[in-house]
């Protein structure tokens, strides 16, 4: 085979896989963002919790929330969903920053798998 | 009275595949990472192999239930593929699935497939759900890419496909109807088939629930009894797929073939990722060696 395909097809195969584990760790960190708080279902993100940091700031205690299935949830305690969703995010995105800082730095498929 | 939250497996051997010995590993994840009771659910031909062929020990650890079941099961003859380069065809026994209900020791139940194995605590929340009955509704291969077109629906303007690999139930109303619904279905095969138009002749308990959840949602795709796992996906190592190495109980390498051209093969490791090892006999090859990851305690 000609050298130079051979590369190419040697540096297709690192692309693929590469962005297969990238997919991977995202469906890993987006299970991880979710968070199951008196029967709803919150999207531990920027947002949710922007969202709800600001409804503290306001000095409500508890509010109706919308989840993101699209349900009225009675949070009898802002703080405590607060305190989940950023529980959640932070454990989601320092796996998130573990996994990708190794991916970063694998250079061939043998490094992509930690072989 | 009965143990609040569980997990149940059902294993049933046939002459080509060893279930209670995959049920061994698949329950010793669940105690890994879920930390819940789990009852084996079997006949006594397997519970006699099982008894002949793994130490006491290990078989006490493993389960903390064990029901076994004199049910006749449908003549039901599967194709498995192990690699897209060998197939073998055995007698799968899942006509019963539905009476699972029945033969839960737990008020809360998740039921696993034997081929799931739990690398994750994610399915702990949905013990608190709001929803009485919970599967997966969607599917990824390990190449994160739709399965094929007749694993998304029962056929090209069909209903949607549910998955009877994971099915979290209560004890509640709706949970016995929708059990009982399952029943109906499976007793009524040949006409739900001709009704619904899903192809094959082998009998899958996924049609049965993907209709029984048509049904119960007033034959239309929205319902809200059923969970769908927060939209989340069912990870498939497909039959033609294959674990090359394991590093301890979590890191498995494997390889994944492309389904249009299946020759072409990409290295993937999922990590701490729930994952459904279709290929089974992938999975018996790593047994010797997840159960000594086990007694090292990795």
């Amino acid at each position: 085979m000609d050298e130079r395909l051979e590369k190419a097809l040697e540096f297709s195969n690192y692309a693929l896989t590469i962005n297969n584990q990238k997919r991977n760790i995202r469906n890993r960190v987006a299970q991880l963002q979710i968070v199951h708080h008196l029967g709803g279902v919150f999207i531990a993100n920027h947002e949710t919790i922007a969202f709800i940091k600001t409804l503290i700031d306001l000095k409500h205690k508890s509010s109706v929330v919308i989840d993101s299935k699209n349900n009225p949830i009675t949070v009898k305690s802002l703080k405590d969903l607060l305190e989940k969703l950023v529980d959640a995010y932070t454990s989601a995105t320092t796996e998130f920053d573990i996994e990708n800082e190794k991916l970063k730095k694998a250079r061939n498929i043998k490094k992509i798998m930690d072989w | 009275m009965k143990e609040q939250r569980g997990v149940c497996f059902f294993a049933y051997n046939n002459d080509q595949l060893d279930y209670v010995e995959l049920a061994i590993i698949a329950a010793k994840y669940v105690k890994k990472h879920l930390k819940l009771p789990v009852c084996l659910i079997t006949n006594e031909g397997s519970e006699s192999w099982l008894n002949e062929s793994k130490p006491k020990e290990l078989i006490n650890e493993s389960f903390d239930y064990i029901v076994i079941t004199d049910d006749k099961m449908k003549q039901n003859k599967r194709r498995h593929y192990d690699s897209p380069w060998t197939s073998f065809t055995a007698q799968f026994n899942n006509s019963n699935k539905h009476k699972i209900y029945e033969y839960s020791p737990f008020d809360q139940t998740l039921l696993l497939d034997i081929d799931y194995i739990v690398k994750t605590d994610t399915l702990l929340k949905y013990f608190d759900s709001e929803h009485p009955v919970c599967m997966f509704d969607n599917a990824l291969t390990v190449r994160n890419e739709l399965p094929a077109e007749r694993e998304r629906a029962l056929y090209d303007a069909g209903i949607k496909m549910w998955w009877s690999t994971v099915v979290y139930f209560d004890r509640s109303d709706f949970s016995k109807l929708f059990f009982d619904t399952w029943d109906h279905i499976a007793d009524n095969y040949e006409f739900y088939q001709y009704l619904y138009n899903f192809p094959s002749k082998l009998f899958r308990t996924d049609y049965c629930v993907s209709i029984a959840v048509h049904m119960l949602g007033g034959m239309q795709d929205t319902q809200t009894h059923i969970g769908n796992f927060d939209n989340s996906s069912l990870v498939n190592l497909s039959q033609k797929d294959d674990i090359i190495e394991t590093h301890g109980l979590d890191e498995w390498i494997l390889i994944a073939h492309d389904q249009k051209e299946e020759w072409q093969n990409i290295l993937v490791n999922l990590g701490k990722q729930d994952i459904h090892v279709m290929n089974k006999r992938a999975l018996a090859r790593v047994v010797p060696e997840l159960l000594e990851y086990f007694n090292e305690g990795a």
